[in-house]
């Protein structure tokens, strides 16, 4: 009987010694040293599924690379937003019926039930302040505002008729990137880290880069993580000061010392484990790994000085400004190093005509020669190096603009000017998945409405995430009890776009 | 024979009946049915869907006729039960759930017990009121193993459980860990010397040592943290603009009544109707600041009436998610889809919100006015004045005027512009030949308007008329250049509701100018006592105080009987959809509502404070137990309702909840004494394998809590540590240093401007917090925006974090400072520099394997640290001093970065 006692003992002691946590990662910790810690951990953590702990890889690395549930069109997501809405009867939705009746009364058949921010009574049409022609084997409808864009229409599926319900730039632009008006919810980037984390554990997982001035209207909240834990949020990445906050190490400090001083907090940190067993310690131990190496890796992506003459040419950068150009060719380096959400925001769309800065034919049309060339380029760039395949570039605003002259409060304006409009304006997408040279959903002759194809927030929203793999019905969060998804409740692919 | 077989038969037939029935235990409701329709069946048979016409969450409508034409469930009989058919379905399309994986036959047979036994509805346990507990008996084994730290009635319920699951409560922590938990947890400071000292040498016991933390000032400061997380206690206004908004007396008040052991009742009163008390003080209309902190949207082409219900929405949610820890939004739009609680609820209780003064303006009216000293006094005269030549009521009415200046009608009502403009969105400007409509206004008869407005023009003539260009002069006068001004004009006497025709003409400015810019229409009747010499004198006094512009606060104002807005339950949650009118009244499944409360917010607030609301305590209870232990006994903050995870401590959680409402009279402080003077969690915090293998998230108590500190507390300590931390208290949000460039808010001149002196210093708490962009280092450390009611904040680990402890400036600074205590306490010695310092500010002894990894680094940075670099390091020092500082600095920024440090142990 006693031996059959010690024999069962020691049975349950080898179960428990397998299936406890920490004698398996004291196992993995005693093997490592130093700053090699990182991919020993995960080299460690990978065979704990089979021992049945619930101790998973992202307990110790939140942003550890996961696989969508089915297979992806592409790995990663440039997105382009126009902060201020961009006018889509300037760009892309060419409507002659508006140059006719230029200057003539809205039909106030238009108007009924509508309202408008700042258009009151009767408005005047306004025909188009650009010219366009066809482009490209697709002959897609672009406007001489974009010379560079046109030459590259048949790489890119035109969206002409999407609409939103927000007609105020803070809520619009939380619709378009968090797919509710409201603050609270995570970004369209910060599920896509939460649901796939990051290929390169040296930068951040989703970026955020601006220009313009300003930061979009809707503050940090359009990259926020809402409910989402604060480590899916998007970090802004600056072209100025640090480029991601706190990164430059403090005065004295230089490269060799900081790996010092990382390792004895490491070190410490492991006698600490040793001590206590909490986990949370390992987690942390490869927390300052990463800042370690993030402090090196990220001045290094953010330095574009060392890009060859004719990128820079390609691009139009302008080195050590605040410049969308330089977003751009940031962008293709961040894909190029595995990052999966780039957000670019570009502030100072906001064409209402109240001002030089907001007129179309003046303050917008330089808005677009700054865009032009860039996002053209950043296409040919990413193409050129075989990676448009694998990426997905979104392109658009956070609503569109009036087929009618603003009339602010109604007063006669001073220059040529669009309200905000929610009913139908342009996006388009490129890359992976996407069918080329397509265009999908048509306006009435005026520009008004969509009569065809139209597409909603969500729509865009279910249409990303199938491109990374993700079925937007299932991938959720639990959240105040109940499952949190992007798209609501609402939301269809537009497989009309997808290739 | 037979007859004794007979017998023998029958007594085996009841032995077997008895057996059998004994086995059928009975099924409960609440605890073992609702959770598996919950899990399986209500996403397509609750609130929201109701497949077939049959829904689970209401009694009546699981029992109801469904589309098939009978009833799913047929009490007493399973068989009979089309549920239980479904269930065990065989063909796909027909099993349920549908398209889901089939429930476990152990589910089914509970499901079947239940319709057998006879299908009883229950209620859930958070909605029962709360009940005086049983405590069980000591555990003696355990009462020796723990001994002499003293076994609780707490500890008796935790002990219970412990027992049962085959676990052992952990040992005391560490004398001095201890000491610097109760710290952190009570005051998020580390403890003084002098406490350190006494305590290290027995000169204080426990208790004392508990009530002397309750007692400091810095009490209130870090639980008012906690509280301004769930009142979204911001200093800007969010939305777009994102303009500041002077709220800071609200901070203050928080952290004086935490101070002040306000009971939770009151506190939770003065917050939701201070304004409705009688006579209510300033205080009391500051408290109401708490359901002003809702966000105020100024963007250009906004609605106002949009954002006002937008307000309201957010009062009404995060009144349900602060004290009942349910999520009401869910009901905006359709029935709740799991808790018992209707769509038309939602409005019902917005009904009780949607009556306050409030409606989005850029001011953000209404305020109260914090006059100066001075002013306070001519306040006095003008009130004694007035209690002599008139009624008690009209007093109040002139009084109130000057406080909080209501009932008003903003310039946004205006309507059918004919020349003229809402600038902005905000003010009515009149172009000349311009009119506009004010309608639906009453006046009460008052012979005089207070008209506000600015104008950059002279010479505009006004006129009033009533009810259009063709109606009697109301009133007529000249508007002048001027700033922002508040002016009495003679008005006609009217009594009825009437629409105002307002015009204006001014031949000598052009087209499509405004004339002025009025931001608010209200009347007065003209001050009484005008026989009196000190007319004049008053007269004068009172307009000068309309003018003035002191220190203001939003707070909340009820409307007066003839502004009274009506509720509709918004369709599909659409404001713009109204469907039926409905009356303020909360939801039925919870507790009753007495007659004698008034239908606003104060019954509203009595309501929820009532002892036999079921939610109240408990939710509080939850929400300090999740501040000392890192989660709550119900971890699901926001919701305790049915869907929330089934407590393995709900005795513990009602045992609490009880003894705060009735042991402890609502007093918080008493309520933290109570769970910190427990074992429980006086438990050292060390992780066995055992508990990580059998309980890694620590829900069965069997060891102390141990996660890293909070945001403020992060950057508090490490500048208390280093003796930089200012004790100044109170007042204007402050700005520490923070780096270049992070505010670039659209369409606001406002910038930040860096704090002067002790104020670069101050605790987290009385950091300005700018919702479109916050200090950034707290945005890192998982600190909210508080945009909304922010119940629990989820602690994360990120590299982010790692680069503020290492590089924030002022951490390198307080390293500095370290680094400098270190080098004078025994240079010649750095090992037991670093050692003392070490238990200075973690009030343990440095391990040997430990302190060899410091004391390596020191060596490191002696030769590495550029010390001639570092602006911290005096110039005037020798280089070897600076040298061996500089090392040392290096040293305290290792230790400010540590885990322990950044821990609670």
């Amino acid at each position: 009987m006693k031996g059959l006692d010690k024999l069962l003992g020691e049975l349950e002691l080898q179960r428990l010694q397998k299936q406890t946590r920490r004698h398996f990662l004291m196992d993995c910790v005693s093997k490592m040293g130093g700053l090699a810690l990182f991919p020993l951990l995960n080299a460690c953590q990978s065979g704990s599924g089979e021992l049945g702990l619930n101790l998973s890889e992202r307990d110790l690395n939140p942003l550890a690379s996961l696989s969508p549930p089915s297979i992806p069109k592409v790995k990663s997501v440039i997105y382009l937003h126009m902060a201020g809405a961009p006018s889509q009867l300037e760009l892309f939705d060419y409507k002659p019926e508006l140059v006719k009746y230029n200057n003539q009364p809205c039909p106030e058949s238009m108007l009924e039930g509508r309202k408008f921010a700042f258009i009151r009574g009767v408005p005047n049409l306004l025909g188009p302040v650009a010219n366009f022609q066809q482009h490209g084997q697709s002959g897609a409808w672009v406007s001489d505002f974009l010379p560079h864009f046109s030459k590259i229409v048949d790489e890119v599926a035109f969206l002409k008729a999407v609409h939103t319900d927000q007609f105020n730039h803070g809520p619009a632009q939380l619709f378009m990137q968090t797919g509710s008006p409201r603050l609270g919810r995570p970004s369209l980037g910060s599920w896509v880290t939460y649901g796939l984390g990051t290929e390169n554990q040296n930068l951040p997982g989703f970026v955020v880069l601006t220009s313009g001035g300003k930061t979009p209207d809707a503050g940090k909240s359009v990259w926020g993580s809402g409910f989402l834990p604060s480590v899916y949020q998007g970090v802004q990445c600056r072209s100025k000061g640090d480029p991601v906050l706190y990164l430059n190490d403090p005065e004295g400090i230089n490269r060799s010392l900081k790996g010092k001083i990382v390792d004895a907090i490491n070190s410490v940190n492991k006698e600490e484990f040793a001590a206590v067993g909490d986990p949370e310690i390992l987690a942390r131990i490869n927390q300052y790994e990463m800042a370690f190496r993030m402090q090196l890796d990220v001045p290094e992506i953010m330095n574009i000085n060392d890009e060859p003459d004719h990128i820079h040419e390609l691009y139009g950068t302008q080195p050590g400004e605040e410049a969308f150009a330089n977003n751009c060719l940031l962008a293709r380096k961040l894909v190029e190093k595995g990052v999966r959400f780039i957000q670019l925001y570009d502030w100072g769309w906001d064409s209402h005509g109240t001002e030089k800065d907001t007129a179309l034919d003046l303050g917008f049309r330089n808005k677009c020669r700054e865009i032009d060339r860039p996002m053209s380029a950043l296409i040919l760039d990413l193409k050129q190096r075989g990676l448009l395949e694998d990426t997905l570039v979104v392109w658009g605003g956070e609503f569109g603009r009036t087929p009618m002259q603003e009339n602010r409060e109604g007063k006669t304006m001073g220059f040529k000017g669009r309200d905000h409009h929610v009913d139908a304006f342009t996006m388009w997408m490129a890359g992976g998945g996407i069918k080329k040279g397509a265009t999908f959903g048509q306006t009435d002759d005026l520009g008004f409405s969509g009569i065809q194809g139209r597409v909603s927030v969500h729509d865009i929203h279910a249409t990303i995430l199938h491109l990374l793999g993700f079925d937007h019905e299932r991938f959720t969060y639990e959240f105040q009890g109940r499952p949190f998804r992007l798209t609501d409740v609402e939301g269809e692919i537009i497989k009309e776009i997808l290739a | 024979m037979k007859n004794i077989l007979f017998t023998l038969s029958s007594i085996l037939l009841i032995i077997l009946i008895i057996f059998f029935s004994r086995n059928e235990e009975p099924v409960d409701f609440s605890a073992d049915v609702k959770p598996i329709l919950n899990k399986h069946c209500i996403s397509c048979h609750g609130g929201v869907k109701k497949n077939g016409g049959f829904s689970l969450l209401f009694e009546q409508e699981a029992f109801a006729v469904n589309d098939s034409g009978f009833p799913a469930i047929v009490p007493g009989n399973p068989h009979q039960s089309e549920m239980i058919k479904r269930l065990m379905e065989s063909d796909p399309e027909l099993r349920m759930p549908y398209n889901k994986a089939p429930l476990s036959a152990d589910e089914i047979e509970v499901l079947k017990k239940w319709i057998k036994q006879g299908a009883k509805w229950g209620k859930h346990w958070a909605y029962v009121p709360v009940q005086k507990s049983d405590i069980p008996k000591a555990i003696k084994k355990f009462e020796q193993q723990i001994s002499p730290s003293p076994v609780s009635n707490l500890d008796k319920i935790v002990f219970k459980k412990l027992k049962a699951q085959g676990f052992q409560p952990a040992p005391q922590a560490e004398k001095m860990q201890l000491l610097r938990r109760l710290a952190l947890d009570i005051t998020g400071l580390p403890p003084s010397q002098e406490l350190v000292e006494k305590w290290r040498n027995d000169q204080i016991p426990y208790e004392a040592l508990v009530d002397e933390l309750l007692s400091l000032p810095a009490y209130g400061e870090k639980w008012a943290s906690w509280w301004l997380d769930l009142a979204r206690y911001a200093d800007s206004k969010g939305y777009e603009r994102d303009q500041s908004r002077t709220i800071w007396p609200y901070r203050d008040w928080v952290i004086r009544a935490f101070n002040h052991d306000m009971p939770f009742d009151q506190f939770t009163i003065e917050q939701l109707a201070g304004d409705l008390l009688p006579e209510p003080s300033k205080e009391q209309l500051i408290a109401t600041a708490f359901h002003r902190n809702t966000m105020n949207n100024d963007e250009g082409g906004t609605e106002d009436e949009e954002f006002r219900v937008a307000a309201v929405l957010d009062r009404v949610n995060t009144t349900y998610e602060v004290w009942q820890s349910t999520t009401m939004a869910c009901v905006q739009c359709h029935s709740h889809p799991y808790d018992p609680f209707y769509h038309e609820d939602y409005f019902r209780s917005m009904a009780f919100f949607n009556n306050s003064r409030d409606e989005d303006t850029t001011d953000e009216e209404p305020k109260i006015r914090l006059y100066e000293v001075d002013d306070q006094e001519k306040l006095k005269e003008i009130q004694s004045w007035l209690s002599q030549f008139t009624s008690t009521e009209m007093t109040k009415s002139y009084m109130d005027f000057l406080i909080f200046q209501e009932p008003k009608y903003h310039a946004h009502l205006a309507t059918d512009f004919v020349n003229g403009e809402l600038i902005d969105t905000k003010w009515l400007g009149l172009w000349p030949k311009g009119s506009a409509f004010l309608k639906n206004v009453y006046t009460g008869g008052a012979d005089r308007l207070l008209l506000n407005y600015w104008s950059n023009h002279d010479g505009t003539k006004m006129t009033i008329r009533n009810g259009g260009p063709e109606g009697e002069i109301l009133s007529q006068f000249n508007i002048d250049q001027t700033g922002a001004t508040t002016r009495s004009i003679l008005f006609k006497q009217v009594y009825e509701k009437i629409d105002l025709f307002i015009s204006a003409e001014n031949p000598r400015i052009g087209a499509q100018q405004a004339t002025a810019a009025i931001s608010w229409f209200a009347f007065l009747p003209k001050l009484p006592g005008d026989d009196s010499h000190k007319h004049q004198h008053i007269n004068d006094y009172y307009s000068q105080m309309l003018n003035k512009r002191p220190l203001t606060v939003p707070i909340m104002i009820e409307n007066p009987s003839f502004m009274q807005r009506k509720t509709h339950v918004f369709e599909r949650g659409n404001w713009m959809l109204h469907g039926e009118e409905v009356q303020a009244i909360t939801p039925e499944s919870l507790n009753p509502w007495k007659k004698e409360w008034t239908q606003d917010r104060m019954g509203f607030a009595l309501w929820l404070t009532d002892e036999s609301n079921p939610l109240t305590a408990r939710t509080t209870v939850n929400r300090v137990w999740d501040q000392l232990f890192g989660q709550g006994l119900v971890s699901t903050l926001e919701d305790m309702g049915t869907q929330s995870d089934p407590p393995v401590h709900r005795e513990l959680l009602d045992f609490l909840a009880w003894e705060l409402m009735y042991t402890h009279q609502w007093s918080i402080k008493q309520l933290i004494k109570e769970i910190v003077l427990s074992h429980t969690y006086r438990q050292g915090s060390g992780i066995s394998p055992q508990q990580l293998a059998e309980d890694p998230e620590n829900r069965w108590l069997a060891r102390g809590p141990r996660f890293r500190l909070g945001a403020e507390t992060v950057r508090d300590q490490a500048l208390a540590s280093a003796g930089l931390l200012s004790d100044k208290m109170y007042g204007k949000s402050v700005m520490p240093p923070q780096p270049d460039g992070i505010w670039e808010t659209v369409y606001s001149g406002e910038y930040w401007k860096e704090s002067e002196g002790e104020d670069k210093y101050r605790r987290g708490i009385y950091t300005y917090l700018k919702r479109t962009s916050p200090y950034p280092s707290f945005i890192s450390f998982d600190a909210g925006s508080r945009e909304v009611c922010q119940g629990k904040r989820i602690v994360t680990n990120t590299p982010l974090q790692a680069l503020v402890t290492l590089n924030d400036p002022v951490f390198f600074e307080a390293a500095a400072d370290l680094g400098k205590r270190m080098l004078d306490l025994n240079a010649m010695d750095p090992g037991k520099a670093i050692a003392d310092v070490y238990e200075q500010i973690l009030y343990q002894k440095l391990s040997e394997g430990k302190q060899k990894f410091l004391v390596q680094l020191y060596q490191e940075a002696l030769e590495e640290f550029e010390f001639e670099k570092s602006p911290l390091l005096p110039a005037d020092l020798t280089d070897s001093q600076r040298k061996s500082w500089g090392a040392f600095t290096v040293v305290g920024n290792a230790m400010l970065n540590l885990d322990e440090f950044l821990t609670k142990p």
